[in-house]
């Protein structure tokens, strides 16, 4: 059913099929395309299974009904069929489970990154902080989303541009790098994540954890935080923007001059 | 009867068996932990009785730091990064800043990065060891010695250490 | 076992009337219809609940309720679902059937049955009355991670104290389960001859006295944690919030297992009655929820796969998580299996269980998905993961129960339902629950985390339409409600043998039963 109207969507023009979203983004880095990759392979598997068990159930339905007839039959075991679909199914999982070990080992390779961006958990906001390059600072939901997402606002959430997407200062990372991200948080556990970009990972206080992302192709990537961490859990965004390396480094030189320019100002 | 009563003793056994094991989980998790380097977690005590020893083997060290709770204190490491021959021992520190007027104590909770190379991160000293006090509007330097055990995997060519600040103020009476 | 049998003698000669009755019955019939009531109605508090949530979803934008209390109905609902409407349901069906299925006059413990029945409304009373708090309930969600849980406001140890009221219940349920099936069949009912209910009732007691007091420990850690200075769960005194996860999934994978597998009971006796053949492979059945039971207890962390765990863990409550799809298999295999070449007739309880196996079947095939832990960080904490679960636990559970009242109802009133009525609330059902939840799986994957009060317009579509669905779903239910008394008022009676592709020997008993089921032990071949 999930795949008919996969299909369906398929055949909707590209502005209407925008919010009818039915799967799960392939993503831009090595990791966000092997999770699509085993999501998908999972995925046919299911639905062969399904048509195999779901066939023959609907065919003794219609044929195995009383009402046509038909004479109940004695057997109540085989040995040789229970085998069988004990040890087909596990074959299959062997077979899954290969892919799904090698994509494991690949995601929780963090050496060789070329550049450090720790993320810390507020309720409820992100900080972010580039270890090499030294440029830190807050990122929040934007004020036009703020104001709408009260309760009897009086606007139209329709009319807000990126509604719940959108942040005061985005996050900006290099494309073709490889990027560790190191995860923690201030008071409560949050979890950091942008589709886009691959899995998730938990922000937990006290501790840190890592995850790393290799940006194949510039754009904005949006996220949001991904584990119940009280009220406004819900409004809490993550923006991505993704530039070329060159571009990467012209913004932190801003970044850190706006910084100098802030300390003089006080 | 007997047989019903055999049923309901080896029953309750199992319950209460179930309430302690919750709680040695505790334990086993500590344990746990070490093994796989769960949370990269570390020595919290002293380790003695370290020999240098040259290995020509030079790894990164990152250190970065967090203030939970967005309590008013400054906490940073005095280096950003070390780069450091493993089998050496090294001292750096972390400088932390009272904003308040008053006395305050911290602890600070440390966690490596990549967990699985945690246990190669031995502190020989640490100013998380202990709980730390400091004065109102008082600016501390917490010292750290420690060296990178030679066993590290040779893959691993970069280590951060992150500490997180806690405010414990509230257990000061209580001591 | 004859000494039991003459304390209920004497019970019965003084029985009162009236509210006393119910409070003092050691009956296994009454309580077993008290956890049934009271189970019905918790399924209409907690239903409540979801249809707040669900308006609150209906277009983005918040235009009903603050994220506040949007999260205390997300956690009460699951509490209340959990452990108010399936669980006593089960006990209900397993108070009211293991006596009349296994040849026995009562259960084992009468007086043990009517106390843990009558904890439960104190329990929830407490704990609802948590929402009427200045700080409200509990809002850290049925999982009470720390330190989130431990901000909570005064809600807290009241909300934990009446968690621990209902694991003494279901514990002092479980006692009282195996103690019965273990010590009062009838003569010649062998282990391998009980009906295919009873065993996996058999089976989900043990993982009750094994997960629950896991459970008690975790949040008597919480309360310690939150009053008395200690710190298992934070950080700051040298623990560690993760490890909160680890012992509560140790309890709550277990705790899944207790949700579904008396469902595949209900529906391994109900597939054969009405295909007039015997259940394919009874012993591979046993041995199958056997396995999964076992195999609950080493794949907790599935729960938990973004906290960080090290690549080895990972790979292991991957592979063992994939591995219980085995057991299932054989399960659902062996279902249709049961029901080829049958002679099939097609009553309320027979569209139920079919229901049941391709709707969990489909939460099985994304639980399949979610087993990846590749995939899994994509998935987690996502609609996905909602859409999965509720497919295991409505279509799954909840048909189950439901399926179960229907085929067990006439021989425990002695009236028959109206079968078109029945057959119009499974269509109503049906239709609404996928239309509720089949939506989620698609927002789940385009990106729309679980727990959220708003969300961006990209998902409106979808939630509008699962929104739909559960009103439609929720108000099929008044029609239940109202089988069920046309039902109790009819003065037609039935057979003693409702169906008659039924075996087993509460089939033998009058409809309804005598008082004490079984006087005398009847002899099983
Ligand atoms: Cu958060």
């Amino acid at each position: 059913m999930k795949n008919y109207l996969y299909m369906l969507a398929l055949a909707l023009p590209a502005e209407i099929m925008a919010d009818w979203e039915v799967n799960m983004p392939r993503g831009v880095t090595p990791t966000s395309e092997i999770a699509y990759d085993i999501h998908m392979l999972m995925f046919w598997i299911t639905v062969v299974i399904g048509i195999l068990v779901f066939g023959v159930m609907i065919y003794s339905i219609i044929y195995h009904r009383k009402s046509v007839g038909h004479q109940p039959a004695k057997f109540h075991e085989s040995t040789k069929v229970e085998i069988i679909w004990t040890v087909i199914p596990f074959l299959i999982l062997v077979v899954c489970a290969v892919p799904a070990t090698k994509a494991l080992i690949m995601m929780e390779d963090t050496s060789d990154a070329g550049i450090t961006l720790k993320v810390t958990g507020y309720q409820w906001m992100w900080e972010y902080e580039y270890l090499e390059d030294g440029v830190n600072f807050f990122s929040k939901i934007d004020n036009e989303s703020n104001r709408a997402r009260r309760l009897n606002s009086g606007q139209n959430v329709n009319n807000v541009d990126n509604y719940l997407r959108n942040v005061d200062n985005v996050v900006v990372l290099p494309t073709d790098t490889k990027v560790r991200v190191l995860l923690t948080a201030s008071d409560v556990i949050h979890a950091w994540w942008v589709p886009e970009l691959g899995g998730k990972k938990d922000a937990i206080p006290g501790y840190v954890n890592e995850l790393w992302i290799n940006i194949k192709k510039p754009g904005v990537y949006r996220g949001a935080c991904a584990e119940l961490c009280g009220k406004d859990h819900g409004f809490m965004p993550i923006v991505v923007r993704a530039v070329p390396k060159m571009e990467y480094e012209k913004w932190v030189t801003l970044q850190k001059d706006n910084r100098v320019a802030e300390t003089k100002g006080n | 009867m007997t047989n019903l009563k055999k049923t309901y003793l080896s029953i309750s056994i199992i319950v209460i068996f179930m309430f302690s094991f919750s709680y040695m989980l505790v334990p086993l998790y500590d344990i746990f932990c070490e093994i796989t380097g769960l949370n990269g977690k570390t020595n919290q005590e002293k380790i003695v009785g370290i020999n240098e020893v040259n290995t020509d083997r030079f790894v990164t060290v990152k250190f970065t730091s967090t203030v939970a709770g967005s309590e008013p204190f400054n906490f940073n490491p005095m280096e950003n990064e070390m780069i450091v021959e493993v089998g050496k021992i090294y001292t750096t520190s972390y400088i932390l800043t009272n904003n308040t007027n008053s006395l305050k104590q911290i602890t600070a909770s440390p966690s490596v990065v990549p967990g699985r190379d945690a246990e190669y991160f031995k502190k020989i000293e640490c100013f998380c060891f202990t709980q730390q006090q400091i004065n109102g509007k008082e600016t501390k330097e917490l010292p750290l010695q420690f060296v990178i055990d030679e066993d590290l995997p040779l893959n691993t060519k970069t280590l951060i250490l992150s500490y997180t600040m806690f405010n414990t103020t509230d257990q000061l009476g209580a001591k | 076992m004859s000494a039991n049998i003459h304390d209920i003698h004497d019970q019965h000669h003084h029985t009162p009337s009236g509210l006393m009755r119910w409070i003092t019955t050691t009956n296994h019939k009454d309580i077993g219809s008290l956890y049934l009531w009271f189970s019905l109605v918790m399924f209409f508090i907690g239903g409540f609940m979801a249809l707040i949530i669900r308006a609150e979803l209906f277009e983005p934008g918040l235009q009903l309720v603050i994220p506040g209390f949007f999260n205390q109905m997300t956690t009460m609902h699951a509490l209340i679902m959990i452990f108010g409407a399936v669980m006593p349901a089960f006990v209900g069906l397993a108070n009211w059937q293991i006596p009349i299925m296994i040849g026995a006059p009562d259960m084992a413990l009468p007086r043990l049955n009517n106390w843990s029945f009558w904890i439960l409304p104190f329990a929830f009373t407490m704990l609802l009355s948590t929402l009427f708090f200045d700080s409200g309930g509990p809002a850290a969600g049925w999982t009470l991670y720390p330190p989130l849980s431990l901000q909570g406001g005064n809600s807290m140890p009241f909300v934990i104290l009446s968690i621990h009221l209902l694991g003494i219940s279901s514990i002092l349920g479980a006692i009282n389960v195996i103690a019965t099936i273990l010590n009062m069949r009838a003569p010649g009912m062998t282990l391998m001859k009980m009906p295919i209910f009873i065993w996996t009732w058999l089976i989900t007691a043990f993982l009750l006295i094994a997960a629950m007091p896991v459970l008690a420990g975790a949040i008597t850690m919480l309360l310690t944690d939150r009053f008395f200075g200690t710190s298992f769960f934070t950080a700051s005194g040298g623990g560690d919030p993760v490890m909160f996860q680890h012992i509560f999934w140790f309890f709550g994978h277990p705790e899944v297992y207790i949700l579904i597998l008396p469902a595949f009971g209900i529906v391994s006796t109900i597939i054969p009655a009405f295909s007039r053949k015997k259940l394919f492979g009874y012993d591979s059945m046993v041995y199958a929820t056997a396995s999964i039971a076992l195999l609950s207890f080493i794949v907790w962390a599935h729960h938990m796969f973004t906290v960080g765990m090290p690549l080895a863990g990972e790979i292991f409550f991957m592979l063992t998580t994939m591995l219980i799809a085995v057991p299932t298999g054989v399960k659902v295999f062996n279902w249709v299996a049961t029901m080829w070449k049958g002679s099939m007739t097609f009553e309320t309880p027979m569209l139920f269980a079919l229901a049941f196996i391709i709707l969990f079947t489909i939460g099985g095939f994304s639980g399949l998905m979610l087993a990846m832990t590749p995939a899994d960080f994509q998935y987690h904490d996502t609609y996905f993961v909602v859409a999965h679960f509720h497919y295991v636990l409505v279509p799954g559970a909840v048909f189950a129960i439901i399926a179960a009242v229907y085929y067990w109802l006439p021989k425990w009133t002695g009236k028959m339902y109206s079968e078109s009525l029945g057959k119009l609330h499974f269509w109503l059902t049906t239709v609404f629950v996928n239309v509720t939840f089949f939506p989620m799986h698609f927002v789940g994957l385009a990106g729309m985390p679980r727990r959220i009060p708003d969300y961006p317009v990209q998902f409106a579509d979808f939630n509008a339409i699962a929104s739909v669905g559960a009103f439609g779903f929720g108000l099929s239910q008044i029609l239940f409600v109202y089988i069920l008394y046309n039902t109790l008022k009819k003065d037609v009676t039935a057979d003693d043998k409702v169906w008659d592709g039924a075996e087993g020997l509460e089939w033998t008993l009058s409809s309804p039963p005598p008082y004490h089921s079984f006087e005398k032990a009847p002899r099983v071949e």
